[in-house]
Parts: C-alpha cells; sequence; structure tokens
C-alpha cells in the first residue's frame, strides 16, 4: 500500500518509466509531422496524414496528421480492409486516387465526421522489419482545381518518405507499449486501492522531487542528442557517479 | 540450336519469325476463359460487372484453418472491383470468380493472400490476379511452393509489383509467374517486356479510368492496376488457344511486346 516503503519505491520507478516513455513519444510524434510537413511539400500535396495499426484486427486509427482539420482526425479509426488505406494496409500494395468524389465511399464518412472534402489521395504503406505498421496519405493538391493527379514519381517518393516515417512510428509504438504497459500494471493490480494510488501517484508527480527526475531525463536525452561524444561523455559520468554512489557507503577516499 | 542460342534468337531484330504470333488475339474478348482476382471482393451489381461475375467467395477463420464460403459481401475497398473492370475492359468475354481475402476479420493478411492463392488453384481457374503482395520473409516459401504447384497446374498467375524499397513477394519470383509493374501508357493492348529485369512486364497503370463500388468509376495510379491489364490480354491470348501453358504465355506476351516496341508504341 502507499504507506509501504518498498511498494512506494516500486511505484515511483514504474511512474518514472511511464513518464520518460511520455517525454519520449512527444518528441516522435512532433519529428514525424515535421516529415509530413516538408514531405507533403515535395509532393505538391495539400495535407498529410499517417494511420497506423489499431488493436490485433488491422484497425487504423490517425496518429498524426497536417492541416486544419487534423484535431479531429486524431479521433478517427478505419475499420480493416476498409476504405484505399484500409486496402493499402492490408494488401501492402500503395495507390493513387485522383477524384474521390463525394459519394457512398469510405472517405465521404471521414469527410462528414471532419468537415474537409477529400478530392485526390495518395497512399502508400508503413513497413518495419517487414512488418506492416501503417499507412501514410498525401490528401489533395493546393490552390484551385483542376489538379494534376499524383504521378508515378511522387508515388516513388512518397515510398522513401514512407520508409523514414516507419522507423519513427515504430519507436514512438516502443515508447508507447512501455507507457501502456506502466498503466495497465497500475490501473489493474487487484490488491491496490486504486483511488488511494492515483491521488499518491498525483501527489508523487507534483512533488518537486519527481519533477526534479523529470528534469534530469530530459537533461540526459538532451545531452545525448548532441552527439556520439556527447553521449560517450555523459555515460562515463554517470557510470562514475553510480560507482561512487555504490562505494561511498564503506570506503573512505583515503583508502583508494 | 542449343537452349542458349534460342533465347538470344528473342533477343535479334527478326524475333517475329521466331514466335509466329497468331494474331487473333487482337480481336478476342477471353470468351469463356475462367479469371480468379484475389482480393477485396467485387462489387457484382456495378453496370460494368453485371452477369460477369460467376462466383463470389470470401475467407473466413474455421479455427486454424481457412475456409472460403459463398459471399454478397461486396467489396469493402473498392480495389477488387477496380481490378475486375479493367479485366472487362479488355477482355469483357471472360468469366470472373471473385475471391475476397482482404477485409476479413481475424485473418493476417499474408495468410490469407495464400490461402486465397492455394483456392484458386485447387480450382484450375486458368488465369488468377493477384495484385497483393507481402514483405514478411516466412511467407517467402509457402509462395514459392504455391506458385510452383500453379505453374505445374496450368494457372497462368499474375502478380503487381510494389514500388517500395522492400523486395514483396511473390512480385519478385520471376520463373513461375508473370510480374508487372505499372508504365504511363494509354493504350490498354500495348505493354512492354524487359527482359532480364526483376518485374518483366510493364503495362499501363497510371491514371487509369475503371469501375469502382456503387456504379462510380474512378482514376487510378498504380502496380495493381497495371496487373489486370495483363490479365486481360492472357484471356484473349487463351481464347484463342486455351491450351497454352504458362512458360507459353509468357514466351507470347515477350513476342507481343516486341512487336509493339518494333511499332514504336511501346514505351
Amino acid at each position: 500500500m502507499p504507506g509501504d516503503e518498498n511498494l512506494t519505491r516500486k511505484m515511483r520507478r514504474l511512474i518514472e518509466t511511464v513518464d520518460i516513455a511520455n517525454l519520449l513519444t512527444e518528441p516522435l510524434t512532433r519529428s514525424i509531422r515535421d516529415i509530413l510537413r516538408v514531405s507533403a511539400a515535395e509532393l505538391g500535396a495539400r495535407e498529410a496524414s499517417v494511420l497506423i495499426r489499431d488493436g490485433a484486427e488491422g484497425d487504423l486509427r490517425f496518429l498524426v496528421a497536417t492541416g486544419e482539420v487534423a484535431s479531429k482526425l486524431l479521433d478517427l479509426k478505419i475499420p480493416a480492409g476498409k476504405g484505399i488505406a484500409g486496402f493499402v494496409m492490408s494488401s501492402g500494395q500503395p495507390m493513387a486516387v485522383s477524384d474521390v468524389e463525394e459519394e457512398a465511399s469510405f472517405y465521404a464518412e471521414v469527410d462528414r465526421e471532419t468537415g474537409y472534402s477529400t478530392q485526390m489521395i495518395l497512399a502508400t504503406p508503413l513497413r518495419h522489419n517487414d512488418e506492416m505498421i501503417g499507412v501514410l496519405e498525401y490528401i489533395n493538391r493546393p490552390g484551385d482545381q483542376p489538379h494534376q493527379p499524383f504521378t508515378p514519381d511522387e508515388m516513388d517518393k512518397a515510398a522513401l518518405f514512407a520508409d523514414a516515417i516507419a522507423s519513427l512510428v515504430s519507436a514512438y509504438e516502443s515508447a508507447k507499449l512501455f507507457r501502456d504497459l506502466g498503466e495497465k500494471i497500475v490501473g489493474t493490480d487487484e490488491d491496490m486501492e486504486i483511488d488511494s494510488i492515483r491521488s499518491w501517484l498525483e501527489d508523487l508527480r507534483s512533488s518537486a522531487e519527481h519533477r526534479e527526475m523529470m528534469d534530469l531525463a530530459v537533461l540526459i536525452r538532451e545531452i545525448a542528442s548532441r552527439g556520439d561524444a556527447e553521449r560517450v561523455l555523459c555515460r562515463e559520468v554517470l557510470e562514475s557517479v553510480l560507482r561512487f554512489s555504490d562505494t561511498r557507503g564503506d570506503t573512505s577516499f583515503l583508502s583508494l | 540450336m542449343t537452349n542458349v542460342s534460342k533465347i538470344e534468337a528473342g533477343y535479334s531484330p527478326d524475333t517475329e519469325t521466331f514466335f509466329k504470333i497468331d494474331e487473333g488475339w487482337r480481336s478476342a474478348t477471353g470468351l469463356g476463359v475462367s479469371v480468379a482476382i484475389v482480393d477485396s471482393g467485387i462489387d457484382t451489381t456495378h453496370p460494368d460487372l453485371t452477369d460477369k461475375i460467376v462466383e463470389t467467395v470470401e475467407a473466413r477463420l474455421d479455427g486454424k484453418r481457412v475456409v472460403f464460403e459463398p459471399s454478397d459481401a461486396g467489396d469493402s475497398a473498392g480495389h477488387g472491383t477496380a481490378c475486375a473492370g479493367i479485366v472487362m475492359s479488355i477482355a469483357p468475354g471472360a468469366r470472373i470468380f471473385s475471391i475476397k481475402v482482404l477485409g476479413a476479420e481475424g485473418l493476417g493478411d499474408g495468410q490469407a493472400i495464400l490461402a486465397g492463392l492455394e483456392y484458386a488453384i485447387n480450382k484450375r481457374y486458368q488465369v488468377i490476379n493477384l495484385s497483393l503482395g507481402t514483405t514478411k520473409p516466412q511467407f517467402f516459401a509457402p509462395l514459392h511452393d504455391l506458385l510452383d504447384r500453379a505453374y505445374q497446374a496450368g494457372c497462368i498467375v499474375v502478380a503487381a509489383a510494389n514500388n517500395l524499397p522492400q523486395p514483396s513477394f511473390p512480385s519478385v519470383f520471376s520463373s513461375s509467374l508473370i510480374s508487372v509493374v505499372k508504365s504511363g501508357e494509354t493504350d490498354p493492348l500495348n505493354f512492354g517486356f524487359h527482359f532480364g529485369e526483376v518485374i518483366e512486364l510493364t503495362a499501363p497503370g497510371v491514371n487509369v479510368r475503371t469501375a469502382w463500388p456503387n456504379g462510380g468509376y474512378r482514376n487510378l495510379t498504380g502496380n495493381s492496376f497495371a496487373c489486370p491489364h495483363i490479365v486481360g490480354v492472357i484471356a484473349r491470348l487463351l481464347e484463342r488457344h486455351a491450351d497454352l501453358t504458362p512458360f507459353q504465355v509468357k514466351s507470347a506476351l515477350y513476342a507481343i511486346a516486341r512487336q509493339n516496341r518494333g511499332q514504336g508504341t511501346e514505351t
């Protein structure tokens, strides 16, 4: 229980793990969004989005999207095999449609939900280690109609961008798995009084010590991102601190 | 003449004298030829496809086995309907069999494709359109085995390449099937053959206008839509010569593609 010192320590580690995973997912989605913006400009597309597998049945959900209806898209799911994205996900075949008219098609449903008007789509699979993990979509051209359809050359470029994005999506999913697992452990242990645990966790999150841990994690991440030399130095310094900490209790510096 | 010199003969400018083409295929319709579309299902109510679809079956997981049952679920994605529409535009006399493997609940993608292909081979459909693929290495050997079975059974499997950095199966197999990649060509009968390339056939696949569920039409781009062009041509060839083996069909496609190039129409 919360009062138990051992449990407290374990819970604290768990929460720190979850928070670090959270810290990792946010920059990853930001990087994906950056690539979407750059690649959409390169392909002459108005918007772009990334859909990822949601559950074991092959359903899809929007992970990142650009444009004015991006936030509405993030709530939407696409059932397995449905629509162009569903087909690309299950078949592994990229495709482009240059005239997605408003009729009883799947994209009409998405458009109704978001208030957007989808006219053209280029969809290509996201693969990581031979596994299908999602779909990359480019939607419409900027400016007034008529628009040129997406070209085979643009399709090839999209496949290259998909390769880079797939690596980031995979990293995101690993971090999210970590986070979900931690939250599941916290949320499903029957021996714990969930409400009191949650309130205790809230206190913990807002504590100065916890914030300090988070600052440290961010600092390390920042140093590691500066380059290989910085990462190696950081590791050596931290290991040195750890060794010092391990020996401090029973060894005097004088005897070294 | 050795085998090698026969192959070389295929490269010579006078290849048409080596392969004598029966030009009757150009006016054929694929009458009576059975064509399986292993895909997302087909909208059988589309005006272009009414009365052309002989049978529609759908994959279902029964324990650990995949079974196929009659289905009126139509097409959940539009892709199968689009492929059927292209085949019909070239070979309106063909008999289409829809084998729905995508969109079925609980089925792994590769597993469903393999099961659909095996079903089509067991049924001895003459031409099998496979505008699908997988990059999962665990399917390499089973797919190779299935395609050998198709070859020996005389079923002609036509697969779409993908344009991704990774190789996809089965389109990278070159001996036991016919693989197709898209070209910007607009004449539906004007395809190309590139001997020595991993994907040997090129066919129209850019902005192709074809059938779409709910009676509509779409302009589509992708290797998926090059594949059914070749399927349609093969259906025409088989109408004229029903006993052609997969090897002979490939040779005929090669000869016709050279003819196309000779006429300056192939891109």
